[in-house]
């Protein structure tokens, strides 16, 4: 199943910093990686400094939340993904009856009844999980099969992404929905369905889309494409967020106002500008270098994300790391673009710069996991 | 199952995913392509309008109202202060659900239906969007904490502390001063654009007495700054200020210690005081009893206070009674002799047989004597006229004023402002009526017939005056002829201030001088002309004015007046708690000066009281002018007059005739 070939392609991708590597690979830490997600991380905690007007408390509790994450996706390294590949059923099964179970006794937080609750533990979302749950179980379950997946493969992990994106909207956390959704679909993208599968099912989505905002859609989410579409109909209620977050962008220019001198945050023109709009916060202050330079960071991680699934050894490890970057990606992109107004407001942080927690977390896991992907000898597999 | 166990193809595989991760890669670049030009449009191609929005989100352009000029008496003792009070303000384009706001800020402070009341008047004016409009003014300090503590739900509610005026003497200037309030719609409305920017963040302009004569003076001039302001429009930062120009602080003539006096000598009647500096004309006191509290205007008055204010249809305590006109009455007296002298119609020596009654040639109806109405018969005997003016003989005067004839009368009273304002900025006052032949004709389209100048002749009849104008023509007869035209300011930011006049009064010339002596002897008898053998021989104020004051230090001018109540409207018979009896007793006056027929010491008051109701001018009106003279030429003056005059002068009073 594994040929040496193989081995031998996917290690000359290493094989320029071949003498330091090895010090690395046995640490299981990727360092272009960490290199990466460690600038964003300090250029978040700087961003974050002067939106929050240099609170200390939430900047030091940010950083532990780093610091955490860090040590959460050194932990996750250094598992063999096969590890996962073995126990993917099990972990999916009890990650559905963890949202099961949320259902029935989870916590409210921010009208989303996904968080767990349990005296003595530490409070958590069983959904966050299952960005990485879904793609390890796709991704066992289509790399075992032959490629392009059969249309009765494709059924069986429609069912596999449904269920638990079913369970999270039931969870009213569609956001998140979508997110663990996409992590599946990506996988079956990446896995090689047909381009006319896909085209096919494009067109359905357009074709049912606006039978969904007739039909299906809710008041709250029709009015933020309403909104999207026109923020001035309400420029003091729904579309108060958007305006004011371009006139933040959009007011920062080419180099922005300097740090600590953005008008429209530091004034709380900007709202939830500690999170999901802290893009407007930096653009404000840096401008649009400033956001070239974000752009840069991610794109920095993205490719390394790339390169390790390119350089992946086996199929399993390629579709898994090949979801998880493009699942960071579409985090990046959602929360930038709904802050620019490209896209319609849907309530995303914007990856390791806006204030989280479990959030924050979760995005090291997937980290880890790349790490684990990429460091994890060769040989040593059977 | 045979598909599970199929073989697998690695390299196809392989290549089938490097092409799916390659088109992601594209997809990836892609997206932050758009993302990017999206940002470009933000941030370069727009960014003049953006940063224009974000500065005009910040920055505010508002006005710093000037402070409002002071106003002192003449002794430097303020009559209108400011003082600081906090409001409660709302900014309507903020506020997210005004009535349930307003609902939740009721839990918190006092607000009656009437605030709201106002306070939506307030919103309902011309007024800049995102201006704060008052909804409670003089929180108190509780009130003020509980908002604070409650800010945050409170989004366009602010505390702002504003000066307002404050009338420390209360009643007492209530006429004279004035007061501000609120600005109106229709005085909003009337002012032209450069003068609407200058109200910019005021809320008030005078509303009367020398509030509204000198507004221009006193308002100033509107500043400006530029306020950078968060969302919940708290100012943070204030970047650029014109300072505004304070308005003028303002001297009156007025003193507040005579005022005072004016207002206690009145005691318990309706009426009011004038008093005039005669070398100038300056007011010195001007009081209309009752008064009201002007502070309560400022801040907007409740329709409670106000309804009970205007429902006093006895006491009319918003009614002005110093500048409003009644019937003169026997005040008129001296200057219809004097007209009397100058005219030539009569002279010193001239003497009248008085019957008691008067009648006009082939006229049946006798004119009878007022002054004698409860006298056991008989008239005043030979009377000149001295003796007219000091026993106030009507007959004297029907006959005088018979011989003169209305249109000699009005040419001479009208020298002395009667029928006209004199006032130099006093605009509000009325000019009462001075009786002619083409003003009868003109108000009453009816030829002027001779019993109307007997009526006249006395001051009944047609004729009117105002406190005001009695106390000026009382100056003028005290200055010999010298015409003073009152006023009120005496000093605008303590230089001198001379009001613009634009209808200068001539001097009045009498062909003798000597007639004003002899006038002024006649008023002076009116007052210290004491009890004698002869049958009625004593001035009609002595026994109210100089018999009670034996050691008086200085002789006092004077002439009494009554006059009859001219008609009381059904509204205040038909009010129940009244005793109409009272209200149809006569109105008292006396007009006066002092000191009187001194050598050397110029008259340095004059004064002219009427009493509403109070049935004598000698017995009422008189003491309260002795009153008012005694404080001012007393206590305020401290003068020395020295007993050597005054004995002289007083001999010359008590001598008897023949």
């Amino acid at each position: 199943m594994n040929n040496p070939d193989f081995v031998r392609q996917a290690s000359s991708f290493n094989a320029s910093r071949r003498s330091g590597a090895s010090l690395w690979q046995a640490l299981h830490i990727d360092p272009p990686l960490l290199i990466g997600v460690c600038l964003l991380g300090a250029f978040g905690l700087f961003v974050l400094n002067s939106a929050t007007g240099g609170d200390q408390a939430v900047i030091r509790r940010q950083g532990i939340v780093m610091v955490v994450g860090l040590i959460v996706m050194c932990a996750v390294a250094q598992f063999n993904v096969h590890f996962f590949r073995r126990w993917a059923p099990p972990i999916y099964g009890a990650g559905i009856a963890l949202l099961i179970l949320v259902l029935f006794i989870g916590a409210e937080v921010n009208g989303a009844k996904s968080w767990i609750d349990l005296p003595g533990l530490p409070r958590f979302q069983p959904s966050e999980i299952m960005k990485f749950v879904v793609p390890v179980l796709l991704a066992w379950y289509l790399a075992s099969r032959p490629l392009p997946p059969k249309f009765k493969h494709l059924f069986w992990s429609a069912v596999m992404i449904v269920i638990p994106a079913g369970l999270i909207v039931l969870q009213n956390d569609t956001g998140t929905a979508i997110m663990v959704f996409m992590s599946g679909v990506f996988v079956v993208l990446l896995a090689g369905i047909r381009w006319r599968i896909v085209f096919a099912g494009l067109f359905v989505g357009l074709l049912g889309s606006p039978a969904w905002y007739l039909f299906l859609a809710q008041a709250h989410q029709k009015n933020r494409i309403l909104t999207f579409l026109d923020p001035y109909r309400d420029p003091t209620g729904a579309g108060y967020n958007i305006i004011q977050s371009q006139i933040a962008i959009g007011s920062g220019g080419i180099y922005g106002k300097g740090y600590g001198n953005g008008a429209q945050s530091h004034l709380d023109f900007i709202p939830e500008s500690h999170t999901d709009f802290i893009l407007a916060v930096l653009a404000e202050e840096f401008g649009l270098l400033g956001v070239l330079f974000l752009i840069g960071l991610y794109l920095f991680v993205l490719l390394r994300g790339f390169a390790i699934a390119y350089a992946a050894r086996d199929l399993f490890g390629r579709l898994l790391a090949g979801s998880i970057t493009l699942t960071f990606f579409l985090y990046v992109f959602i929360n930038m673009a709904m802050v620019s107004g490209l896209v319609p407001v849907i309530g995303l942080p914007l990856p390791l710069i806006s204030r989280g927690g479990t959030s924050i977390v979760t995005l090291f896991i997937g980290f880890g996991l790349l790490m684990s992907i990429q460091t994890h000898d060769r040989q040593k597999f059977p | 199952m045979t598909g599970k166990w199929q073989l697998k193809d690695h390299e196809a595989e392989k290549q089938l995913f490097t092409r799916r991760l390659a088109v992601a890669a594209v997809i990836v670049a892609l997206l932050f392509s758009a993302l990017i030009v999206k940002l470009f449009d933000l941030q370069v191609v727009q960014y003049e309008y953006f940063s224009a929005r974000s500065d005009g989100n910040r920055l505010h352009s508002q006005y710093v109202p000037p402070a409002r000029g002071l106003i002192f008496d003449s002794q430097g003792e303020l009559l209108a202060d400011n003082q600081p009070i906090f409001n409660l303000t709302i900014v309507k384009e903020q506020v997210e659900d005004l009535d349930s706001t307003l609902a939740f800020l009721a839990t918190l402070i006092r607000l009656s239906d009437d605030d709201i009341a106002q306070f939506q008047n307030r919103l309902n004016r011309n007024r800049v969007p995102f201006s704060s409009v008052t909804l409670r003014y003089l929180l108190s300090e509780e009130e003020k904490a509980r908002v604070a503590v409650n800010s945050h739900q409170l989004a366009g509610v602010a505390i702002e502390s504003q000066f307002v005026r404050s009338y420390p003497l209360g009643s007492l200037t209530a006429h004279s001063v004035g007061y501000v309030s609120e600005i109106n719609r229709a005085e909003m409305n009337a002012l032209t654009d450069a003068q609407k920017e200058n109200y910019g963040g005021t809320y008030h302009m005078g509303k009367s007495g020398v509030e509204r004569t000198y507004e221009a003076l006193l308002h100033g001039t509107v500043g400006y700054e530029i306020v950078e302001k968060n969302n919940r429009g708290q100012i943070m930062r204030r970047l650029d200020r014109t300072d505004p120009v304070a308005g003028k602080n303002l001297t009156l003539h007025l003193n507040a210690k005579l005022q005072m006096a004016a207002e206690q000598a009145l005691g318990d009647f309706r009426g009011a005081v004038v008093a005039i500096e005669p070398a100038t004309g300056g007011i010195l006191a001007m009081v209309s009893k009752p008064g009201f509290d002007p502070n309560l205007f400022v801040t907007g008055i409740s329709n409670k206070d106000y309804s009970v204010l205007v429902n006093d249809v006895v006491n009319t305590p918003l009614f002005d009674r110093s500048t409003n006109p009644y019937p003169p009455g026997s005040t008129v007296k001296p200057f219809i002799g004097l007209a009397g002298l100058q005219s030539g119609t009569i002279d010193y020596e001239f003497t009248i047989q008085d019957p008691g009654y008067f009648r006009l040639p082939g006229v049946s109806y006798r004119w009878g004597d007022y002054t004698l109405r409860t006298a056991i018969g008989g008239g005043h005997g030979e009377t000149d006229l001295q003796k007219a003016i000091y026993q106030s003989c009507d007959t004297f005067f029907y006959d005088l004023g018979h011989r003169l004839g209305i249109d000699s009368i009005h040419g001479f009273l009208s020298q002395f402002g009667f029928g006209d304002n004199f006032a130099l900025d006093v605009g509000y006052a009325r000019t009462g009526v001075l009786p002619s032949r083409d003003w009868k004709r003109e108000s009453r389209g009816e030829p002027w017939y001779p019993g109307d100048t007997i009526n006249s002749s006395i001051g009944q009849g047609y004729m009117w005056a105002t406190p005001l104008q009695l106390a000026t023509a009382t100056a003028i007869l005290a200055n010999r002829g010298a015409v003073v035209q009152p006023r009120m300011l005496k000093a605008v930011d303590g230089v001198p201030f001379e009001p613009l006049n634009n209808d200068p009064k001539p001097e009045i010339f009498a062909d003798d001088a000597d007639y004003w002596r002899y006038i002024h002897e006649a008023m002076t008898m009116v007052v210290h002309r004491p009890f004698s053998d002869e049958f009625r021989d004593y001035g009609t104020a002595y026994e109210s004015i100089a018999m009670q004051d034996r050691a008086m230090p200085y002789l006092m001018a004077g002439k009494s007046g009554t006059a009859q109540v001219v008609g009381i409207s059904q509204e205040i018979l038909s009010s129940e708690d009244i005793i109409v009896s009272d209200l149809n007793k006569d109105h008292g006056l006396f007009v006066s000066f002092a000191p009187a027929m001194h050598p050397e010491i110029d008259p340095k008051i004059s004064v002219a009281v009427f009493v509403e109701n109070g049935e004598h001018g000698s017995s009422v009106a008189g003491p309260i002018a002795k009153q008012v003279i005694d404080t001012y030429l007393l206590e305020i003056l401290r003068l020395d007059f020295g007993a050597a005059d005054l004995e002289a002068a007083g001999a010359i009073v008590t001598q008897l005739d023949e």
